[in-house]
């Protein structure tokens, strides 16, 4: 028998008996719409968050540290740098030149933090600040920018990006573009000695001084201008700022006695020492100031490579030159198996429905051969075999299967598209793009619609079976 | 003069039913043999054994002993499946309620064997026609089999069972559902067909139908006896 005509008659055979076969399909139906919105469900989550690490171009980047002994992405992208003793080297610029000079590496962002920014002050609104952080604006560090703009490579000093957070409790809240060109102030630490503090000369020593002072204990206060307002779901408290104003902030201003100053102060002791009598000495000494950033190094470097491929690769070139360096597949392929497991749990939740409609299946199937017993005594007298028998029920089984998963996706896929509606509504209100957070690719609906079958199919085995046992004449003879 | 090939022949065949603990001899050591072309009824009492002795021939049943030869088969060789195949290819089965799908038109369930033996789509539907018009039944055929007489049903069953081209056609009381005249015209197609040189094995209790073979055997208890018409 030709599977065309199995199929053929099947259908017919399910048509016959049609209000029993529409709810043994309902039952599938169920089954199958809830596994196909809760696959699509994570299925959409899990190409949200992609789609995400891709814009950010965070699979072609390596999260370089200067301590060795960094392996994971995350924490050698926020590594704070600082001391850098023992298995580390400090990210200079010279070492910044030898990452930009391996092979593949398209671009190298520096990226400075430091917490010497304590608090940020717009109206009567004073809070705190925990997180400066500076980068090259050359595009490798992509921010989502809710209103203004991001950092440029033109910006020096005096300009910054706020979060979300901050513009909201500044009482920008939905009205972020409102605050763009505002100025805030930012309040530094204790003993802050860059730009703008306010460092007095030591006072005058008798004898012999040795230069050393206390810089100004007072907190400083810098003015900026927000430029833009980000997103960022982690570390809220925290603004941006361009790299050049970081060097600024990190500067070591103090008075020091320089060779021209122990001249000048020698020569006034030689004076002092030629006069009997009181004489004042005026201790000469001048400000200056030393690039900490150059000289500790900034506390870590993205490179970005020219293919997601090469990663790997490059972030081992990096390590040799005595550096932590980290690709992010591991941590997105860690990320992306915590979304399998609650995709398997949903749609395991989905899969007892269908267990259940697999029943209704074996149940109606039994019921249709109690009923057709003599059809199929006649059908086996004129030439049927066995196996024809039990083809033709589990393809009528299977084809209940197959309707139930056709019906249900298309449920599943009216349901996903109003669900997508709000779901977007809500992303959009939280000024995140819109994106189809429920998905259903074009594998999932060959998948719930395969699986349906295959239930249907599986489910129709045993009453196939028992049709296929039936004694022919026993099967004529039936009432 | 050459001695045909008998069509069908049973040399000691027994065949027994166990019932609880009893056992009970539906067929007791019959051997019979039936020429091509002939015209046979079998008759006898319920229980007798009549259908028994038909469904092994036909080979729905296979006997518990002897050896059953049809068209050249030794049944009692074949496993189920070359069963079908010979059911298919040898044998056409008329019952007494038809057994027709009532809901599908007469020329699909004509087509039916057709479709086990893998015949392509437009073939059978011609055949199916040819043996609709060979029964009488070329004008009705869009009509499903419920949308016709009792008379008319058992043509598309005749005519089923004659799609394959069947050596022998086995009917069991052909005419047991209908009147007197239409089981007449039942009776004289059947006995077209037998002219057309089909072997026909008719099982009835009715004398007339029985007194129309060409041989009548008699079955009791499950043994023969035979009466030439």
């Amino acid at each position: 028998m030709h599977f065309s005509d199995y199929v053929i008659l099947a259908f017919r055979n399910i048509w016959r008996a049609k209000l029993r076969s529409a709810l043994t399909i309902f039952a599938v139906v169920i089954g199958a719409t809830s596994v196909t919105i809760m696959l699509a469900l994570v299925t959409g989550a899990k190409s949200f968050f992609l789609d995400q690490v891709q814009a950010n171009g965070t699979l072609q980047q390596v999260a370089i540290s200067p301590q060795q002994d960094i392996t994971n992405f995350n924490d050698a992208q926020h590594n704070s740098g600082g001391n850098c003793s023992t298995n580390c080297t400090k990210l200079t610029d010279l070492v910044v030149d030898k990452v930009k000079a391996i092979p593949h590496v398209t671009g190298v962002a520096r990226v400075a933090g430091q917490g010497m920014l304590a608090a940020i002050a717009y109206g009567n609104q004073n809070l705190s600040l925990n997180q400066t952080t500076a980068y090259d604006a050359n595009g490798i560090i992509v921010n989502n920018v809710l209103a203004g703009r991001d950092i440029q490579t033109s910006d020096t000093t005096g300009v910054l990006t706020i979060t979300s957070d901050y513009a909201d409790k500044f009482g920008f809240k939905g009205n972020y573009g409102g605050i763009i060109g505002k100025s805030v102030k930012l309040l530094t630490q204790d003993f802050y000695s860059g730009v703008g503090a306010n460092i007095q000369p030591p006072q005058q020593c008798n004898g012999p001084c040795n230069g050393n002072n206390q810089p100004n204990n007072k907190p400083t206060t810098l003015t900026g201008t927000i430029v833009g307002v980000i997103d960022t779901s982690n570390n809220s408290q925290s603004v941006r700022i361009p790299i050049e104003w970081m060097r600024e902030m990190q500067e070591n201003q103090m008075y020091q006695v320089t060779p021209a100053d122990q001249a000048a102060n020698a020569a006034q002791q030689a004076k002092c020492q030629r006069i009997a009598g009181p004489c004042n000495i005026t201790q000469h000494m001048t400000l200056t100031t030393t690039d900490m950033l150059a000289q500790n190094g900034y506390s870590s470097l993205i490179a970005k490579v020219d293919n997601s491929k090469n990663a790997a690769s490059v972030a081992t070139a990096v390590k040799k030159l005595g550096l932590g360096a980290a690709d992010a597949e591991a941590s997105i392929k860690q990320q992306l198996t915590i979304f399998n497991v609650i995709g398997l749990v949903l749609g395991g939740i989905g899969g007892i429905a269908l267990a259940v409609a697999a029943v209704g299946v074996v149940n109606t199937m039994v019921m249709a051969i109690l009923e057709r017993t003599r059809e199929i005594g006649v059908m086996r007298a004129v030439g049927a075999k066995r196996s024809t028998v039990r083809t033709l029920f589990t393809i009528e089984a299977a084809l209940l299967g197959f309707w139930g998963g056709v019906v249900g996706i298309a449920v599943g896929f009216g349901l996903t598209r109003i669900a997508n509606i709000f779901v977007n509504k809500q992303l959009v209100s939280q000024g995140v793009k819109a994106h189809d957070i429920i998905s259903l690719p074009p594998w999932l609906i060959l998948a719930v619609v395969g699986i349906a079958t295959l239930i249907g199919m599986l489910a129709g085995l045993y009453p196939a079976a028992r049709a296929a046992k039936l004694n022919p004449v026993e099967a004529l003879r039936y009432e | 003069m050459p001695i045909p090939t008998p069509v069908i022949e049973l040399r000691g065949v027994t065949k027994t039913y166990k019932l609880g603990g009893e056992t009970l001899n539906a067929l007791d050591n019959v051997s019979l043999v039936i020429q091509p072309g002939d015209y046979v009824t079998l008759t006898g009492p319920s229980g007798s054994g009549k259908s028994t002795l038909a469904n092994i021939i036909g080979g729905l049943d296979q006997p518990t002993s002897g050896t059953v030869i049809v068209d050249g088969n030794d049944l009692s060789q074949l496993r189920d499946a070359q069963l079908s195949e010979y059911r298919n290819h040898h044998i056409g089965f008329v019952f007494q309620s038809f057994n027709l799908q009532g809901n599908n038109t007469i020329v699909e369930n004509v087509m039916l064997p057709l479709v086990f033996s893998k015949v392509g789509r437009k073939a059978r539907k011609a055949r199916a026609i040819e043996c609709l018009q060979a029964v009488g039944l070329g004008d009705h055929l869009k009509h499903t089999a419920n949308q016709l007489s009792g008379g008319q049903r058992q043509r598309v069953a005749i005519a089923r069972a004659l799609a394959v081209r069947p050596s022998i056609i086995i009917a069991d009381e052909p005419t047991g559902n209908l009147d007197s005249a239409k089981g007449k015209e039942i009776m004289a197609l059947i006995n077209d067909l037998n002219t057309q040189g089909i072997t026909i094995l008719i099982i009835t209790h009715d004398q007339e139908v029985a007194r129309k073979a060409k041989h009548m055997i008699e079955i009791r208890d499950g043994k023969l006896s035979e009466h030439g018409a």
